[in-house]
Parts: structure tokens; sequence; C-alpha cells
């Protein structure tokens, strides 16, 4: 009986440090997020364009900063999308694909329509329907650099450039070409 | 019942205002532009009064070019998704042609032809608002090669580009040349569309730009240095202009007793009944103030597609 009672109290030990262990992980891992979504805000990341993709996709390579790798990586699908609508991208002319202009020319867009904007780039928000991460995310080593304490990572990522302009113009965030007429 | 009949009244005069809420839209073409029809042999030349002068031969281009045909068809395609159909300039040129032959052959029951002027057998070109004018050229350096491609939105009354696209793919030891035009067609098509948005969105905050001639018949006895009340009839008009233009905008690029040339008027989308509206819609307002007194004016208003139209004062 004694020894029964022991192994419950061990094994409850170890559930309770488990969910500690995983609580205190997820919550570092949530202040790593959060401060990688004010950096995306910030324009924080650094877009490069890897080659011309297929049609209606944008294949390019993001830089994301954060103090884990595994954020950074995470954080890379988001800034994709964010440069696509607010940035726009440097061309590259040794791969042949040209600067390509954001989706908006709007510079005031992002705060005219911050309630849209917060819920689509929330975690697991929108943003995951149009980007998808090439070579399942991995990193080449001389994409990896330790910058101070934090990592500079970039990822390759293809955009649904033309299914993110779509469902922008039809949520009326930004106009199509034939509006109005 | 009643109640039936005045909701019913209700949405149609919504549809009415939905419908008068759409601007007149322009039409885009795609034609391969003069440099690449002479670097390709579609020209063909004649003598103009001992001036031997060369035009491109579109339908030869488009008989015998598949690479043009490729290009053609996987940007109208593109335009197609993007919600913006185009005009296919092959097309347009055979239903010219048909249309010409239908014409010729037609004769009423009282054995009447159908009647042309010089000036329509003249019109009678494929034409677009846009003309989205094509170029490529073909690189190559050693065993590499490499396309350059130009794409140029060119507003056919005003004459200016109003959107473009161009740059040099990268170079390739194996491709063929139809996947590099396609690579350079997908790398470049967007970047010609944002430049292209931002003409409509400018076209809707400041008004659809056109060109405005007067000219006059040389057996009207007045010209536009002729007095009304102390003004001269150029002055009326150009007052005229001044109060019906978008924020007054527009510019007197030549004057003369004879003719006056308005550049970059500013008109409104929407006439003040909320209905669509182009430079002959526009033109039409004028025209008839110069008919009304104190001008009495008899004059005859010509238009070319929204952007351009031509009064011409002194007979019809």
């Amino acid at each position: 009986m004694k020894k029964t009672t022991q192994s419950i109290l061990v094994a409850l030990t170890i559930l309770l440090a488990t969910i500690q262990f995983n609580s205190v992980f997820a919550q570092g891992q949530g202040a790593a997020g959060r401060k990688a979504d004010r950096d995306t805000r910030a324009w924080r990341y650094e877009v490069q364009c890897v080659g011309v993709g297929t049609d209606g996709t944008k294949l390019i390579k993001v830089f994301s900063y954060s103090k884990k790798a595994d954020v950074a990586i995470e954080q890379a699908k988001k800034n994709a999308v964010h440069a696509m609508i607010f940035q726009g991208f440097v061309g590259n002319s040794g791969s042949g694909c040209p600067t390509q202009k954001p989706l908006t020319n709007n510079p005031g867009l992002e705060q005219e329509k911050i309630d849209f904007f917060d819920s689509f780039f929330a975690d697991g928000g929108k943003y995951m329907k149009f980007v998808t991460v090439s070579g399942d995310g991995a990193v080449a080593a001389q994409d990896r650099m330790k910058v101070g304490k934090e990592y500079k990572i970039g990822v390759v990522v293809s955009v649904m450039y033309d299914q993110l302009r779509k469902d922008l113009e039809a949520a009326g965030i930004i106009r199509g070409l034939s509006s109005g007429f | 019942m009643k109640k039936i009949m005045i909701a019913l009244c209700g949405l149609m005069l919504m549809g009415t205002t939905l419908s008068f809420g759409q601007a007149k839209k322009p039409t885009i073409m795609v034609l391969p532009s003069d440099l690449w029809c002479n670097t390709n042999g579609f020209m063909m030349e004649f003598d103009n009064q001992g001036t031997k002068v060369k035009i491109p031969n579109y339908k030869k281009a488009f008989q015998e070019s598949s690479d043009l045909l490729n290009v053609i068809s996987k940007i109208n395609g593109m335009m197609a998704e993007r919600g913006f159909p185009l005009k296919n300039a092959e097309s347009a040129l055979k239903t010219l042609e048909a249309e010409s032959a239908e014409n010729a052959m037609l004769t009423s029951k009282g054995g009447a032809g159908v009647s042309e002027s010089p000036v329509d057998k003249l019109k009678k070109t494929a034409k677009a608002d846009i003309i989205m004018q094509l170029t490529w050229t073909v690189n190559t350096t050693g065993p590499k090669k490499s396309i350059t491609f130009n794409l140029q939105g060119l507003d056919s009354y005003t004459d200016k580009q109003i959107a473009t696209a161009v740059g040099t793919g990268a170079p390739s030891f194996s491709a063929e040349l139809p996947v590099l035009l396609e690579e350079a067609v997908l790398a470049h098509l967007d970047n010609f569309n944002t430049t292209l948005q931002a003409h409509f969105d400018d076209m809707f905050e400041n008004g659809r730009e056109i060109i405005v001639r007067i000219k006059k018949f040389d057996s009207w006895d007045g010209d536009l240095e002729k007095d009304y009340g102390g003004k001269e009839l150029g002055d009326v008009i150009e007052d005229w202009m001044k109060a019906n233009t978008v924020k007054g905008r527009f510019s007197t690029t030549d004057a003369t007793e004879s003719m006056m040339l308005f550049e970059q008027v500013r008109i409104p989308l929407y006439d003040a009944s909320g209905k669509a509206t182009d430079a002959r819609g526009f033109c039409k307002d004028l025209q008839k103030t110069l008919s009304a007194p104190p001008y009495g004016i008899v004059n005859k208003l010509m238009m070319k597609g929204l952007g351009q139209a031509t009064i011409v004062l002194g007979d019809k």
C-alpha cells in the first residue's frame, strides 16, 4: 500500500514538473514571439528575391531576428506576407527577378485597417494560408548568423501572391484593377 | 399590395443608382512594338508621296510568330484572372476585316449601300484605350541566353506612358526561348499591374485625363477671336473649361484664331446626374453651350474612344 502511494506521488511530481516546464517554455516562446511580432511591425526583417516563382507565387528569402532560432524561422512566414503587402522586395539580377512593389501604395493602410491586420497577423492567423516554407524550413549554414544576443536567420518561403491579393481585394483592404469600373 | 409596389420601386431605384456607380472601363490591348516588329521582319513598306514609310504588319506577326502568340496569350490569361480581360488584337483585326466585307456586301431592299465617310474609313483600326506595348530582345553571351523584357502601358489619347515593367531575366544555358519568355511575363506583369493600378487610383481621385480639340470649318465666317460681350470666343471656351474640369485642371497647349488644343484636361468620371461619362459626354455640354445664345454657333462633335473629343465650329 505504502509502495503504491509512493509510486503515485512520484508520478504526480513528474507530471507537475512536466506541466510547469512546458508552461515556462511556452511563456518563453510567447515572449520571444511577441518580440518577433514587434519586430515585424517595426519592419525589422530583410527580404531578398530568390527566383521567379511559379504562376501566382513569389519565392523569397526572409531574414528574421530572434533570440530563439525556431521563433525566427516561424516569424519568417509572417514577415514574408507582411513584406508582400506593405514593403515589396528588392530584385536580384542574378536570379532574374525584378524589384517587386508592395500590394498597397497607401502608406497609412496598416494603421487605417489596424483591426483587420491585428487578426490577420495573429499567431495562427489567416496569413498562414498564403505562405509555405521551402525545403521544410531547412536553413543554410550561411543564413544562420549570431548577431549580438540574437539569431538572424534566413528562410526561403513561397508566398501565394495572387491568392493573397485576391483575399485582400475581397476583404476591401486593397483595390483590384477592375474596382470602380 | 401598395407596400410591395413601394418596395419594388425602391429596389429599382437602388439598381439604377448602383448601375450609375461604375465608371467607364477602359479597354486594353497588347500589341508588339514597332521596334520588335522591325527587328523580327514584320514591317510593310509603302511609298507616301515619295517618302518610304515603314509600318508594322501586325497580321503577319500574329500569323508567323508563335512566341508572340504565347506571350500575348499568357498576358491575356493573367489579366483576365485579375478581373480585367483584354481585347485580343488578332481577333480585333479579324473582326475589322469581316466587318469591311459585310459592309461592302450590305444593301437595302431598295439597293442602297452602307454610308461610310472618309473619316469613318480612317477610324477603322484595331484600337483600345490603353495599349500594352510589348518588346523583348534575346541577349546572347557565349552559350548563355537571357531575355530583356519591356512592357509599356500607353494611353491612346494623351500619349502618356501610364504603366511600365522592364528588366532582364537570369541568363540560362539550357532554357528554351518560350520558357524564358513565360518567366519574363511572370516576373514583370505584377509590377506592370501595380503601376497601372496607381494610374487608375489617380484617375478616380483627380478625374479622367483627356484631350479636347477645337477646330473650325473653313466655310464658317467666324473664328476663335470673334468678340462676344467683350470676350473672345477662345477665352469663353477656356472659362468654360476652368469651370467644368476637376479642380480647374487643364492646359491650353495651342491656341490660334482657327484652333485650340487642350491637354491634361481632367474630367469627372460621372456627370451631374451620376451617369458615367467620357470625353464625348463632357464635350457635349460645351457643344450645347456654344450652340445656345448668345453664341449660336452650329458645331460638330467627334470623339475617339474615352479620352479624345474634337469640336469643329461652323457647320455640322
